[in-house]
Order: structure tokens, then sequence, then C-alpha cells
């Protein structure tokens, strides 16, 4: 009986702000009405941003699981000593905050540093002129929101490497003939699903709402536009992160569905390892 | 040339000598037992001839092809793991044709292949099965078929049984065992369990420390222990040690005892040496004056002692018997004829010099010259 409190309690507080929202979106002073969803479809920007900040996001989250799982494969398989260093560093984005990164990178890359320059063996230099320049590009962009994602995509990813015996499994596949990539894809990948989904996840959503670094890098994504409604029109604004909200729910339903489908995917509770980041 | 020969086989991890200059010749269809203690190397052994770990020094030659170098993956051996290792999200069936499908075998041979195999470890339905839907004996069942299904030239196992429960772990190495010999399989197999080893082997390498201790049947391992490790390591033993009065005679003194052995021509008086007699070697009677005084003159050994614990065994019944200062003597009578003896009796223990194995205890150079002689043949 208390548990069924407990959980309607903690359901109100989840939802109570939402359905405030909600209700703040679509009364406009006088009355109810879909007034304000009525401006944001026919904003030209809603959609931009929209797509963009998709884009972005979507860039990430390949870029990081692409780089990150084979890495913290390696990692586990080859160097189990430099594990330690691996969480170190899927660490510090979060001790840095973004500002400092974003201050940092854009430093680096704009700067005109003789050491900097020799450090990158010429990379910087070459990175932040025409025609290469990534300066305030989405390109850059994209790589800080990987390193800003590191941890969500690390620590998922490992903890379902050391769930499943790894290092075993990487042997039998050794000895039945299978070469090192086709382990990974065949027998690992299969295996850490979830940690794989659960990175995507959250780098997807990290991105998707990143605010610092976008602003800094001076790319119009859908938070800056969600900020810049929100000095304007609050009504809208609430509409919109309502609207963005419902999108972020569709995306996690899908992906659950997804797994639950995956051919003896519903054997043992594969439970989405979001909260294993902790 | 053997089927399988290493030759100086040495690995060091840091300070730690793991495996220290092992020479070892596998015949063709032979199966080998690596038998040791914890961390004597037996799995560092096994893992550099599977092709997970490279030696710092030796040779592996299998079939006349030198394959110290080559990766696990091009080596055509199979192996089995303690942890079954099966892939989690693959049936069984799927596990079994997974080496077959890296080799892109025909589909019916695949499907063929899977359910011989699927037969032979006596499984055939439960080919749809998902590995966490079996047990974990049908586990390594399958995993089993799945190292065979490659067809390896050598099937490698690292103690295969030791995550299962007593009863299905003796059913499951006579299954092992008969499928070798069925096959025909060169098959190496580490475990720490000398009774596993005794009774699934045909020849058994005793490690201690990363070196070979002792290479020979079972039999010979149980009966002839020529090194003291192997001795005390195989089967339980009683040691005496003591040292020759009378080598062409036979006899020694141990402490207050004079022991009746074997004659022994090539030791010399004053020579110390380890007897070591079997518990079933032994006999038991209960203590009297006349037999105590008809002792001296026999020529059997006789001891006087007083039964300290009484372990019915089944078939026969072990006893512990404190024999002078504190050391104890174990004897195993045949059941029916252990109900006369009892906790704290008197009793004599008896035991002929055949029974007797001896050890010469301060020629442990001699003892290593003579084993790795044995093992060049
Ligand atoms: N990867 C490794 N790194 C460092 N030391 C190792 C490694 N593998 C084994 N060793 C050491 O080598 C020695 C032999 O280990 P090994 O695993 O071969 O023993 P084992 O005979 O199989 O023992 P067990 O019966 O416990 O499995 C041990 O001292 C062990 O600590
Ligand atoms: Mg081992």
């Amino acid at each position: 009986m208390t548990n069924r409190i407990v959980l309607a309690l903690v359901i109100l507080y989840l939802l109570l702000p939402l359905g405030a929202t909600l209700v703040f979106g679509i009364s406009n002073g006088n009355g109810i009405g879909f007034s304000s969803y009525q401006e944001i479809f026919s904003d030209h920007d809603f959609s931009a941003t929209l797509l963009l900040s998709f884009e972005l996001a979507l860039a990430s989250t390949v870029l990081a699981v692409v780089l990150i799982t084979p890495t913290a494969y390696w990692v586990q398989l080859r160097l189990p000593q430099a594990r330690p260093m691996m969480d170190f560093l899927a660490l510090v984005p979060f001790a840095v905050p973004a500002i400092v990164m974003g201050f940092g990178l854009i430093e680096v890359y704009s700067g005109n540093n003789t050491l900097l320059s020799i450090l990158s063996l010429g990379l910087v230099p070459l990175l932040s002129n025409p025609p290469f320049n990534v300066v305030n590009t989405p390109q850059l962009l994209v790589c800080a929101y990987v390193i800003v994602s590191l941890p969500f995509v690390y620590r998922p990813i490992d903890n379902s490497l050391r769930a499943i015996n790894t290092k075993v499994l990487t042997e039998a596949a050794y000895s039945l003939g299978s070469g090192w990539w086709r382990t990974f894809l065949t027998v690992v990948l299969p295996n850490i699903w979830p940690g794989v989904i659960s990175a995507a996840l959250l780098t997807f959503s990290t991105a998707m709402g990143e605010f610092t670094l976008a602003e800094l890098f001076g790319i119009y994504t859908f938070p800056i536009y969600l900020n810049v409604t929100g000095q304007n029109n609050a009504h809208k604004a609430a509409s919109l992160t309502i609207l963005s909200f419902l999108l972020t729910f569709l995306c996690v339903l899908g992906i659950i569905f997804l797994l639950r489908r995956r051919p003896g995917g519903a054997k043992q509770d594969e439970r989405l390892d979001i909260v294993a980041i902790k | 040339m053997a089927f399988l020969k290493l030759e100086g086989i040495t690995k060091y991890f840091g300070q730690v000598t793991a495996v220290d200059h092992i020479n070892l010749s596998v015949e063709r269809g032979e199966f080998l037992t690596l038998l040791g203690p914890s961390g004597c190397g037996k799995t560092t052994l096994l893992r550099m001839v599977a092709g997970f770990e490279v030696p710092n020094a030796g040779t592996i030659w299998l079939d006349d092809d030198d394959i110290t170098h080559r990766p696990a993956s091009k080596r055509p051996m199979g192996m089995v793991f303690q942890s079954y290792a099966l892939f989690p999200h693959m049936t069984a069936e799927q596990n079994i044709a997974f080496g077959m499908s890296i080799k892109r075998l025909p589909k019916d041979v695949m499907q063929q292949r899977c359910a011989e195999l699927l037969k032979l470890v006596g499984l055939s339905d439960k080919g749809r099965s998902y590995p966490h839907q079996l047990s974990g004996g049908q586990q390594q069942r399958i995993a089993l078929a799945r190292a065979l299904a490659v067809e390896p030239k050598v099937l490698l196992l690292d103690e295969p049984l030791s995550a299962l429960d007593a009863k299905v772990r003796v059913t499951l190495r006579n299954e092992i065992r008969r499928i070798q010999q069925q096959l025909r399989m060169t098959a190496i197999y580490v475990t720490h369990d000398q009774e596993e080893a005794l009774a699934i082997s045909d020849r058994i390498a005793v490690i201690a420390k990363g070196k070979i201790e002792q290479l020979d049947y079972p039999e010979e391992i149980y009966s002839n222990p020529r090194t003291v490790f192997a001795a005390t390591f195989v089967g339980t033993s009683n040691h005496l040690q003591g040292v020759v009065t009378f080598p062409a005679e036979g006899i020694c003194q141990a402490e207050q005892y004079t022991l009746h052995i074997p004659p022994m021509p090539h030791l010399h008086t004053g020579d110390r040496v380890l007897v070591i007699v079997r518990p079933e070697g032994v006999t038991i009677q209960e203590a009297n004056e006349t037999i105590d005084s008809e002792a001296n003159s026999a020529t059997g050994n006789h001891i006087t002692g007083v039964i300290e614990l009484r372990t019915f065994l089944g078939p026969f019944t072990r006893f512990h018997v404190s024999i002078d200062e504190g050391k104890t003597f174990t004897a195993d009578l045949p059941s029916q004829q252990a109900r006369d003896y009892y906790v704290a009796q008197k009793v004599l223990l008896s035991f002929p010099p055949s029974a007797c194995q001896v050890l010469p205890l301060d020629a442990r150079e001699v003892e290593a010259e003579h084993l790795t002689e044995g093992e060049k043949v």
C-alpha cells in the first residue's frame, strides 16, 4: 500500500511540471487554444533548427559509438591495465564545465600559438585556416559533443563488456577461426547491444539539448531557438518544450521496442543501462 | 616426430616464471592430462598451445609445422573452457555452426554435422535452446560439440568439469573420454583433480612450479611416483623418512622403526630415503603381545598405534592411526573387515616390503636429469 502511495507521489512529482507546462502553452491569456502550436509549425526557424540539431545529434551519436565501442572492447581485452585511465578520462567531461571546454576549443583553434601548432604536429593551424577551417563549424561542434558525451558512452558500454565474459567469449571465437573484427561484430556487439543503445540514447539526447557550446560556436540549434523564443513568447516556448519532450519520448519508446524485438532479446531482463552511469 | 611437440617452452609474467622449459610430446589420438596444483602453470601451457599466449622461449610443433607464432584463429585447435563460453545470443545449433560458417561450409553440410554432433553429445532435442535455457552440464556438452565442429587436430580442455557438481562431473568425464576415443581425437586436458586425471587419461604430466615432475601412464604415476611431489599430489600416501642401512637386503631405519623395503642395490648405506606407503597396502590387526614379538622376526613391517579417526567411504573405510610423536598413518580396509575396529583401539599396522615406494631424498639433481632424459624418448 505504502509502495503505491510512494509510486503515485513520484509520478506526480515528475508529471506535474509537465502538465503545468502543457497547460501554460495552450492558454493564451484569455482562454485555451492551440494557436501557439500553429505559430510553431508555421515558423521556419522551428523546422530548420530542429533539423540541424537532429543532424548534429545523429552525427555525434554515430561518431561517439563507432569510436568508443571498439576502443572499450580493445581496452577490456588487451589493455586491462589502462582501464583506470579510461575511467578517469571518461569522467573529465563531467568535471570540466561545457563553457570552459567551448572557450578552450575556440582559443586553441583560433589562436596563433607556435607551441600549440608544434605540439599538434601542424594540425591546429591547418584546421583553423581555410580551406580546412573547423572553427565555429558544425563539424567541430560534433567533435565537442562527442567529448561531452564520453561518460555517457564509455560507461554503459564498459559495463556491458564487463557483464559478459568478454575475454573468454573472444578466445572461444578465435579458437573457432574468427578474426578480431568478426568476433567484435558477431560475438561481442550482439551481447553488449543494450549498453550501446543506452550510450547512443544518452549521447543523442545530450547533443539534442546542448546549449552552451552551440551558443559559443554561434550555431543556431534547437535549444538556442527555444531560448530565443522563451524570451519573446513564453506560451510558445512552453508548447515547444512539450513538443520536444514528446519527440524524445517517442525516440525512447522506439528504441526500447527495437531492443525487445531482437532475436533472443527478450531472454534476460535487458534493461537499458542508463542508471549504470552514476 | 610426435604429433604435437613442445620444446623448451618457457613463459614469464613479469617476475613469475609460469612455465619453465617444458618439453612434451603428444602422440596422435592420445589423451594427455596436465595435472598440478593451482598456479603451477597448466592453463598457461595450454593457452600457449592454443595460441592465446606467446611463449618467451621454445617451439611448438604440430604435425611437423612450427606453430609457435601462429595466431589462435589460424591453429587447428578446438578449445573447451571452464566457463563454457557459449555465445549467449546464439542457440545451441548456431553456436555449433559458428566455426563451420567461418570456414564457409555449405549449408546442408553444416546442418548435417550439427545434427550429428548434437547426437554425439546426447542433446539432439536441445538444438534450438539458448545457453541460458541449458544446465551447466548441457552447456559444456554443447561447447564440446562446438569445438569438435571445426574438426580440430587437437582438442584442448581447461578444467571443463570444475564448475559442475560431482555427479555430472563423473558422467561428463566418461562422456568426454568416450567421444575422444570414438573420434580418435588428440586431446590435452587440464585439471587439478588427481582422481579425474587418473580416470580419464592415456598419460599424465604431473606439473609443479612450471615444470613437469613426471610424465607417465596413470598406473605408473600412482604406483611408481618418481618424485616426492608426484607421490604426495596423486592419491593419499604415508611418508616415513629414513636412512638406508643394508641396501642389498632392503633394510632401512626410519627413526625407531626398522623397515623392510625392496632391495635397493643402487643405493648406499647412509643414503637418506623417503618411504611411501599407500593406505590400501596397509592392513590392520588387533594389537597383542604375541604379534608384537613376532613382528621383529618377520620380514614384513609392523607399527603399533591407536585409531584416531574412522571414516566410512563406501567400499572401504579409512583409518587414521596415530603412531609415535603425533604422526598419523592412514590405512584403508575393505568396509566388511573394518567393522571390528573402533576409535581409541590399539592396533597393529602391517605392510609388506612390496607396498613400499622408496625415493632417494638428497638426489634431486640426479632425479631431474633422469626426468628430462625420460622425456626425450
Ligand atoms: N595474465 C597473467 N598475468 C600475470 N601473471 C599470470 C597471468 N596468467 C597467469 N599468471 C601467473 O602464472 C602462474 C601460472 O598460472 P596458471 O593460470 O597457468 O596456473 P594454473 O595451473 O592454471 O592454476 P589454476 O589451477 O588455479 O587454474 C601463476 O602464478 C599466475 O599468477
Ligand atoms: Mg588454470
